[in-house]
């Protein structure tokens, strides 16, 4: 196995709190590697951290950098101080557990927008957005991959929340990520809609080169989908191993039972 | 010839009129920024309601009683009362938008148009000046130059807006209400407090402030219906300095313009007076919280 | 599409116009009626000059508010930027041609460089003040471009250069051009007229190129949600730095017809107020559609005129405006062009599909009018 996402002795202070104290974690390839734990565990500084939205107090952040340019001889770039844009382009792509879509758009322009910056058409003044044929034939792979063909011309505002839960993951897809991190996929899901995202969860990892990284409050999805799971408690790792190891962890079961989320 | 034609770079009367420049700046601002510290809208109309202030006032003392306190008095309330108004009908809907904070702007930008014109109906584009109180109606001397009495009491009046404002605040239930909200809207909220009467009253008071800043300066001006649009950039640039939100900081800014008003001329004289606005970009640029940033500081 | 089948003769009308009437015969039809407006009263000539470089100004400004929502309160300065480059080459230069050139053809010359120069001068000015506003977003956005227009102002009223002629502005003459006995004045009314039509078309054009260009999808996606864009790798500060840059060499362009138009060049036209008819316009128009501010800056022109017929009237019409601005923004965000498109949804049934050139604002509780191909559509009149 090789490591694509590492961080070393991350921490992140707001004042006198601690969210994110002290985390080295190496995320394997291929892996479908789950962050759980109780709310308010430092889950959600952690994912902005990673995604440079937040600047650690201390310690590094690594990623696996697809050009070879390598900062600790194994592969590695690091990203501690990159901007969120920079870590997008370097692979690492993510979901937002509160919808963050480009509501106002169509499906299929929301999935341009992410190929467009793909493709590094970003600054391109003068051709038709919807003129360049292989972006186009890449949003309709997307599309179909995803399931959303059918909706592909709506308005995303008038979406279902399921539907818009779907958008999300197509979005952080269309880049081509190294590494995706989903940020509880499942949030305010009905069950229906819940099988329906394990599934293409499940679907994508098979057919995808990606890594994935997911925070999720539901145990079914995560013993369902994960390779590993690790346990965040009060910003650190509590916990770290294969699902059944860690679900029948004592001190996961106090962790879980001490606060009032399950 | 006394001492101070030997040192002509700053005069004894040119401090004064700087501080009774910052008083009066500060008595503009300072609405404005108990307004965004609180509700975090940035009243573009502000200046308009000053200017109101001043209308006001002229009206009662020379229609109904010529007594420039009680007119003053007067002209506060009556702009509160037209400012909770405002706020009633066309900001409250706002805050739940994602824009909020622009469409709020353009709003109250609607009503910068809306006073302007009332007040030129009501009366008419000439220039108005108030009488300072009878009292105060005489000339200090003061290092070999000469200035009205008013503008002392101005400078003292300023002072003393700025403390009742700060034991308000801080010493006053309603004050901590006001604290708690402009820190955590949300969370005062589900802790029982009314957000958005309390809005209403904050941007009351705000407007008092705005009108009670027009009537106590009326006597250092001439009132026109450009005053308004005057007023409010000036208010802008002493909040942005001394720090949006910020009591003490609109008070330190408005001093720091006032004499940079007064006394900056002497020392350089071309692009003089851009320099506020330079200065108003690099706060932005590098201390967007202001030089004294916190509501009630 | 959600609009609902009306059925009967009005359906079948509309679609008679979604079939027989192209586009091209609407451009056309437009055409048509810019070339027959050239021989109307010269008064309103002028008014409908007046309007095309409003709109052209609106437009500009709206590349910036309605596209990565960015609300600029100073883009006055980039419009009397144009202007007083227009108008300092033809005072400065303007003989200096004639030498070069010959006298014959040295206005029209001294024009057409002094516009170029008046451009250039306004990227010059955007590109370092772009630059350093982005770093800020809404309030602080709309008071640091507020304080660079009004440094602008200060700048061109004291006047320590001794360039722009303090508060009195500068004259501007565009002089007569002879050429083979011929002798036309390029200030005259139909002359000017047809000149701005050329122009502001173009750069119409331009924008609308910049807005559906893969640029532009961007920008909308910014204006949607700036992190959501950061997380798909677009560095929306730089993206929002080159918007700010056309933006103000559109409202660059707007300068440098106005100074013609007024034949001065002064500095009110960098106060905030100025800056400020570009909001209206745009507001009122309706920031989400790409012809929302030309269609503003119609109302905002052609409605002053009317209130201008009523004299009791004519000393209050910004009152009019500020009730307005205040009523479109609470109750119908979608602005002029959505009341529009919400009528012609009414009259002929559904809504024909069009191009993608609307941004879409998430103002939340903001009224938005039918179906989707309606709100990105783009079929204002350009003309």
């Amino acid at each position: 196995m090789t490591t694509v996402l590492k961080t070393e002795s991350l921490r992140k202070q707001f004042g006198e709190l601690t969210a994110v104290d002290d985390v080295s974690i190496e995320i394997d390839d291929g892996d479908i590697t789950s962050i759980i734990g109780p709310n308010g565990a430092g889950k959600t500084t952690f994912y902005n951290l990673l995604t440079g939205v937040l600047q650690p107090t201390a310690g590094s952040i690594w990623l696996r950098s697809g050009d070879g340019a390598t900062d600790d001889g194994g592969g590695l770039r690091e990203i501690t101080d990159a901007e969120p844009h920079e870590v997008a382009q370097a692979g690492l792509s993510r979901s937002y557990q509160i919808t963050n879509i480009f509501e106002g758009l169509t499906v299929r322009e929301n999935v341009r927008v992410a190929r467009i910056s793909h493709e590094r058409t970003r600054l391109d003044f003068r051709s038709r957005a919807t003129g360049d044929e292989a972006i186009e034939a890449d949003i309709e792979e997307l599309l179909e991959l995803t399931g959303l063909t059918d909706i592909a011309d709506t308005p995303c505002d008038t979406l279902s929340h399921g539907e818009k839960r779907t958008v999300e993951i197509a979005l952080a897809l269309a880049i081509e990520p190294d590494v995706f991190l989903m940020d509880e996929p499942t949030a305010g899901m009905n069950p229906t809609e819940v099988t329906e995202i394990v599934s293409l969860i499940r679907e994508l990892d098979a057919d995808l080169d990606a890594t994935f990284v997911v925070t999720e409050h539901n145990m079914d999805v995560v013993t369902d989908i994960s390779d590993r799971i690790v346990v965040l408690a009060e910003g650190s790792i509590l916990a770290d191993g294969t699902p059944d190891d860690v679900l029948t962890d004592e001190r996961v079961t106090e962790a879980y039972l001490g606060s009032d989320s399950v | 010839m006394s001492l101070s034609s030997l040192v002509p770079l700053i005069g004894v009367s040119d401090v004064v009129v700087g501080l009774s420049l910052g008083s009066r700046l500060f008595l503009i601002a300072v609405g404005l920024s108990l307004i965004f510290g609180v509700l975090g809208v940035l009243n573009f109309a502000h200046g308009g309601l000053y200017m109101l202030g001043a209308y006001v006032t002229l009206a009662v003392v020379t229609g109904v009683i010529d007594n420039f306190w009680i007119a003053a008095l007067a002209g506060a309330l009556a702009v509160g009362v037209v400012g909770a108004a405002i706020e009633f009908a066309a900001i409250r809907p706002l805050y739940d938008r994602i824009d909020a904070d622009l469409d709020q702007l353009i709003v109250t930008f609607g009503f910068v148009l809306i006073i302007h014109e009332t007040v030129r109906f009501v009366w008419g584009s000439g220039s108005y000046s108030v009488d300072p109180p009878a009292l105060f109606d005489f000339s200090v001397s003061l290092g070999g130059s000469t200035f009205g009495a008013y503008r002392l009491v101005v400078i003292g009046l300023a002072v003393a807006v700025l403390a009742g404002l700060w034991l308000f605040i801080t010493r006053t239930y309603f004050g901590s209400l006001v604290r708690g909200t402009s820190s955590d809207r949300e969370m005062a909220s589900m802790l029982g407090v009314d957000v958005p009467r309390l809005y209403t009253a904050v941007f009351f008071l705000g407007s008092v402030l705005a009108g009670l800043g027009g009537a106590l300066s009326a006597p250092l001006q001439s009132t026109s219906p450009a005053l308004g649009d005057q007023v409010i950039i000036d208010a802008f640039i002493v909040v942005v300095i001394g720090g949006l939100g910020s009591m003490t900081g609109a008070f330190v800014g408005a001093m720091l313009i006032g004499m940079m008003q007064s006394l900056g001329p002497q020392f350089i004289s071309a692009g003089s007076i851009a320099i506020p606005f330079l200065a108003m970009v690099i706060v932005l640029l590098f201390r967007p919280e202001g030089l004294f940033g916190g509501i009630g500081e | 599409m959600s609009a609902t089948d009306t059925g009967g003769r009005v359906r079948k009308f509309g679609s008679a116009v979604a079939d027989g009437w192209t586009r091209e015969r609407f451009g056309l039809l437009g055409a048509l009626g810019l070339v027959l407006l050239a021989f109307g009263p010269s008064f309103q000539i002028y008014l409908f000059t007046d309007f095309l470089v409003v709109a052209l100004f609106a437009l500009g400004f709206n590349l910036l508010y309605g596209y990565t929502g960015l609300l600029s309160f100073g883009h006055g300065l980039f419009y009397a930027g144009g202007a007083y480059g227009l108008a300092i080459v033809l005072r400065d230069l303007g003989p200096v041609f004639a030498d070069v050139v010959g006298s014959g053809v040295a206005p029209l010359v001294t024009f057409v460089v002094g516009g170029l120069v008046g451009l250039a001068l306004v990227v010059a000015v955007a590109v370092p003040v772009g630059w350093l506003s982005v770093r800020l977003e809404e309030i602080y956005f709309a008071l640091i471009t507020l304080a660079f227009g009004m440094i602008g102002y200060s700048l061109i009223i004291q006047d320590p250069a001794g360039l722009t002629n303090g508060t009195d502005g500068i004259i501007v003459l565009l002089g007569s051009v002879d050429v083979g006995g011929e002798s036309f004045r390029i200030g005259a009314r139909q002359t000017y007229y047809a000149l701005t039509v050329v122009v502001v078309l173009a750069a119409i054009y331009g924008v609308w190129r910049v807005v559906n260009s893969p640029f532009g999808t961007v920008c909308k996606a910014i204006r949607e949600s700036p992190d959501r864009a950061a997380a798909l790798g677009i560095d929306v500060r730089h993206h929002r730095w080159m918007t700010f840059i056309i933006s103000a060499a559109i409202v660059g362009i707007a300068g440098v017809l106005r100074a013609g138009l007024a034949s001065v060049a002064s500095p009110g036209l960098t106060h905030w107020s100025t800056s400020a008819v570009a909001v209206i316009a745009t507001v009122i128009g309706g920031a989400t559609y790409f012809s929302g501010p030309i269609v503003g800056a119609f109302i905002f022109l052609y409605i002053r005129w009317g209130i201008s017929r009523f004299p009791t009237l004519d000393a209050y019409w910004e009152l009019f405006f500020g009730a307005l601005l205040i009523g479109v923004v609470l109750y119908f965000k979608a602005g002029a062009v959505g009341g529009l498109l919400l009528l012609r949804d009414r009259l002929f049934g559904e809504g024909r599909a069009g191009g993608d050139d609307g941004p879409t604002q998430g103002g939340g509780g903001a009224a938005e009018p039918g179906s989707s191909g309606d709100r990105a559509d783009d079929r204002g009149d350009d003309s």
